[in-house]
């Protein structure tokens, strides 16, 4: 039986050019008890159709189609009140914004029930209580208490799906409820899920843009490719057997299906040494945080190293260091065998101009005020070694050199995709030929199709630049395929490093083995039982 | 991914609702009738407007005289129009000498923190900390009256706000990650503040200058009145004003049209304000 259909769905949303058909003419049902995939990258319409499940779709945004549930048409605004957190029950991506900062986790929690089965306060959070230990929260009874800035991410996801389950849904919608988890704590969300599935046969419908991650708990699965389903089936069969050619690159840009793009020389000289590297800065109170904690570690010419640990681990710390963005509170940096901790004025730029940076954030990293091509110009002429005009011919080149289109070189960041920004980073990163490049997750916010092509570019640029790469990421999967030698970070600390090949094989320390465990990926998620 | 990419659609498909276009319209129009009367005064004004008229005093309005006269026989409707040079012109520099002045101020103490933040940010408390009106009087008073004196005191008074807001602003966009590129990059401090930094954070300067052009004005025209600001027999709102005051009850038109004169530039100037407001918060 099925729990909902949705029929010839439709979203639109008013548009500078004329009406956006967010979704088109979208069918599906969702049988009781399986777990439904939906999969697409950004702007496929996957959250807009999970969103118009549960009527939270802005006011501008009409609606076509029908979505029955138990014979109720929901697309109704007084059908949709009566099942809205009662019968379907959503959790999101970020669950620190979706629970209020000012409320005990034990009210929050026990909310649903007073307002929609009328409990007494003193029943409701009794029935409080056994969601939180159901959602796995240790020493439950402790945490009622607890104000949401006192848990950590995991944990208040774990909060959000329990004040989800009170009123005991049949269905629940999960919108990217993993993506701004670490992968550990990813892991443990996704196992929570299943159980809940299981023991509750709950219904489930989980919006994500990893198939990895799909692959660990759906039953089934929905690729979605602007507003359309390109293709739905079992996942298995779709990743045997892809109808369609969007499925088809959606697969082969997974990370664990990229080709081997390291490149293992034999060992070359280090070029950057940290020695007993620390960087410590005032805490709350007389603590003292510990970013970066006693680490040494050496970059070799020509290699690409990663740097990789979850959030809180001091890889971007590390990586700031080097740059000379932070100044280090103990032990050294070297390049080429010298020093380069609180270098100044002629020597600082001489030394910025051997190491260069690009961040995460595509579109942050790019000043929203400056076309792109003097953006990729600014760099040379800064430095001397271009007139403006010169600077300006050459950024088109560099332009070419990443693939862009000339064309593009009058826009300004927010006329370009997150790929293309990312492209321009790349692109003024190089404008200088550094020798050492420092990526700081730059595929993190990008589509999985996109992080492909850019990962491709990389390494390209990387053999005919003669580049030596640090590469900063929580995408083991990647890290895998992408880089010589790995270093493993947490809090503050070096774990392990190695050579990528010997990590992965044979990995050392427990935390890079739960690490390693943890990644999600497609090929390993369908050996195993789904 | 960011919670705001969650309803997943492109950037240039996102519907841009052109919010505030009738209100910058409408400001635009008034504030740019007011320019074009000021720069042509001499054209658009029917008489001089400090010609004695010793016939028609008290003149009330009329075909004649369509804002009447005062007790001098001037006529009004002239003495507005020319008075407008003088106010938007009080405008004009009483905002840019403090803006001047604060977003330097702001952006070097958003920018460095540390102590220079420190010593900049007391010194804006301490200016915060007198009244403002009594501050400027204070200060004409004691370099003497006119209106040179007048951007002098603002100058030293009414930088505070926009060193306060610009400062705002910097501590966020200083951790935007292109500036840190910029750093990253070797750009020297100059070119990041000014070229990074500065551009990013005019938006809302922009916005409250406008509403600071209202305030800079009508305290222009109260130091007139008390005799402090603009000089008689200077056709100033403010000083127009003061003069009629006596006559209040007699001739009301004295007061009358100067003061509508004076509502209907600082509405312009509100609405353009607000118009920009919206816009930059929906572009945003």
């Amino acid at each position: 039986m099925s729990v909902i259909s949705i029929r010839n769905l439709s979203v639109t949303f008013p548009g500078d050019a004329g009406p956006v058909q967010a979704v088109k003419d979208v069918s599906f049902d969702l049988e009781e008890g399986e777990i439904l995939g939906i999969v697409g990258e950004s702007g496929s319409g996957k959250s807009v159709t999970c969103r118009a499940m549960l009527g939270l779709l802005p006011r501008r945004a009409t609606l076509g189609g029908r979505i029955l549930h138990h014979g109720q048409d929901l697309t109704q605004p007084a059908a949709m009140q009566a099942a809205r957190g009662r019968d379907i029950a959503m959790i999101f991506q970020n669950p620190a914004s979706h629970l209020d900062p000012l409320m005990t986790i034990g009210d929050q929690v026990a909310e649903p029930l007073i307002f929609h089965f009328g409990m007494s306060r003193a029943e409701a959070r009794a029935e409080a209580l056994k969601l939180l230990d159901a959602v796995q929260i240790r020493d439950a009874a402790g945490r009622m208490s607890a104000y949401p800035h006192q848990l950590s991410g995991g944990m208040k996801q774990r909060v959000l799906i329990a004040t989800a389950l009170a009123c005991r849904p049949k269905l629940l919608l999960a919108d990217e409820p993993t993506t701004a988890l670490d992968v550990t704590v990813q892991a443990e969300i996704l196992a929570l899920l299943k159980t809940l599935n299981r023991e509750r046969n709950l219904t489930m419908a989980l919006v994500s843009h990893d198939l990895g991650v799909i692959a660990e708990i759906c039953h089934r699965v929905i690729v979605m490719r602007q507003g359309e389903i390109v293709e739905s089936g079992r996942l298995r069969d779709l990743v045997h057997a892809p109808k369609h050619d969007y499925t088809r690159l959606l697969i082969t840009s997974q990370p664990g299906r990229l080709p081997q793009m390291t490149d293992q020389r034999p060992d070359s000289a280090p070029l950057i040494e940290l020695r007993d590297l620390s960087l410590h800065f005032p805490g709350k109170g007389d603590k003292v945080v510990r970013a970066v904690d006693g680490v040494s570690l050496s970059v070799r010419q020509g290699e690409c190293l990663a740097i990789v640990g979850e959030s809180g681990s001091g890889k971007s710390t590390v990586a700031r260091a080097v740059i000379g963005l932070n100044a280090p509170t103990g032990g050294d940096i070297l390049y080429e065998g010298r020093s380069v901790v609180g270098l100044k004025g002629e020597a600082l730029t001489a030394f910025r101009r051997k190491v260069q940076m690009v961040f995460q954030s595509p579109f942050d990293s790019l000043n929203p005020r400056m076309s792109i091509q003097r953006t990729i110009a600014e760099p040379l002429w800064r430095h001397g070694l271009a007139t403006k005009a010169e600077a300006m011919d050459r950024a088109l080149e560099l332009m070419d050199m990443v693939e862009l289109p000339r064309s593009l070189a009058g826009r300004r960041p927010g006329m370009l995709s997150g790929g293309q920004c990312q492209r321009v980073g790349i692109a003024r990163a190089l404008a200088l030929s550094p020798r050492v490049l420092i990526a700081d997750e730059v595929t993190s916010a990008l589509d999985v199709t996109i992080q492909a092509q850019i990962l491709k570019l990389l390494t390209r640029l990387r053999k005919e630049q003669d580049l030596t790469v640090i590469y900063i990421s929580h995408d083991l999967t990647v890290v895998r395929k992408f880089c010589d030698r790995v270093a493993v970070f947490r809090t503050g600390q070096l774990v392990e490093s190695g050579t990528t090949a010997e990590v992965y094989a044979d990995p050392k320390a427990a935390y890079t083995r739960d690490l390693i465990a943890a990644a999600p990926d497609l090929d390993q998620a369908l050996a195993g039982v789904t | 991914m960011t919670e705001t990419s969650a309803i997943n659609l492109p950037a240039r498909d996102r519907p841009r609702l052109k919010k505030g276009t009738i209100e910058l319209a409408i400001g635009v129009l008034i504030v740019g009738a007011w320019i074009l009367a000021a720069a042509g005064a001499g054209i658009v004004a029917p008489a001089d407007p400090n010609a004695l008229d010793l016939a028609a005093v008290l003149a009330p309005p009329g075909p004649a005289h369509l804002m009447g006269t005062d007790n001098l026989g001037r006529d009004i409707l002239s003495r507005v129009i020319h008075g407008a040079r003088i106010d938007i012109w009080m405008g004009f520099i009483g905002v840019l000498a403090p803006l001047c002045i604060g977003v330097l101020v702001g952006l070097v103490s958003g920018y460095y923190g540390g102590m220079t933040d420190t010593i900049l940010m007391r010194l804006v408390d301490i200016t915060v900390a007198f009244p403002f009106f009594i501050l400027v009087i204070a200060i004409v008073g004691l370099l003497g009256p006119g209106l040179a004196n007048y951007f002098v005191a603002l100058g030293l008074v009414a930088w505070v706000a926009y060193a306060r807001l610009v400062r705002a602003e910097v501590l966020v966009v200083k951790r935007l990650e292109f500036v840190q590129a910029a750093k990253a990059l070797g750009f020297p401090d100059r070119a990041i503040l000014f070229r990074h930094v500065l551009p990013n954070v005019l938006g809302s300067i922009t916005i409250y200058a406008w509403t600071d052009a209202v305030m800079v004005i009508l305290a222009g025209a109260s130091l007139g009145f008390l005799g402090l600001g603009a000089q008689p027999p200077t056709a100033e709102w403010g000083v127009m004003i003061s003069d009629g005051q006596p006559y209040i009850v007699q001739a009301w038109w004295i007061c009358f049209f100067p003061g509508l004169a004076m509502v209907t530039l600082s509405l312009g100037f509100i609405l353009i304000s607000d118009g920009l407001s919206r816009r930059l918060r929906v572009s945003q």
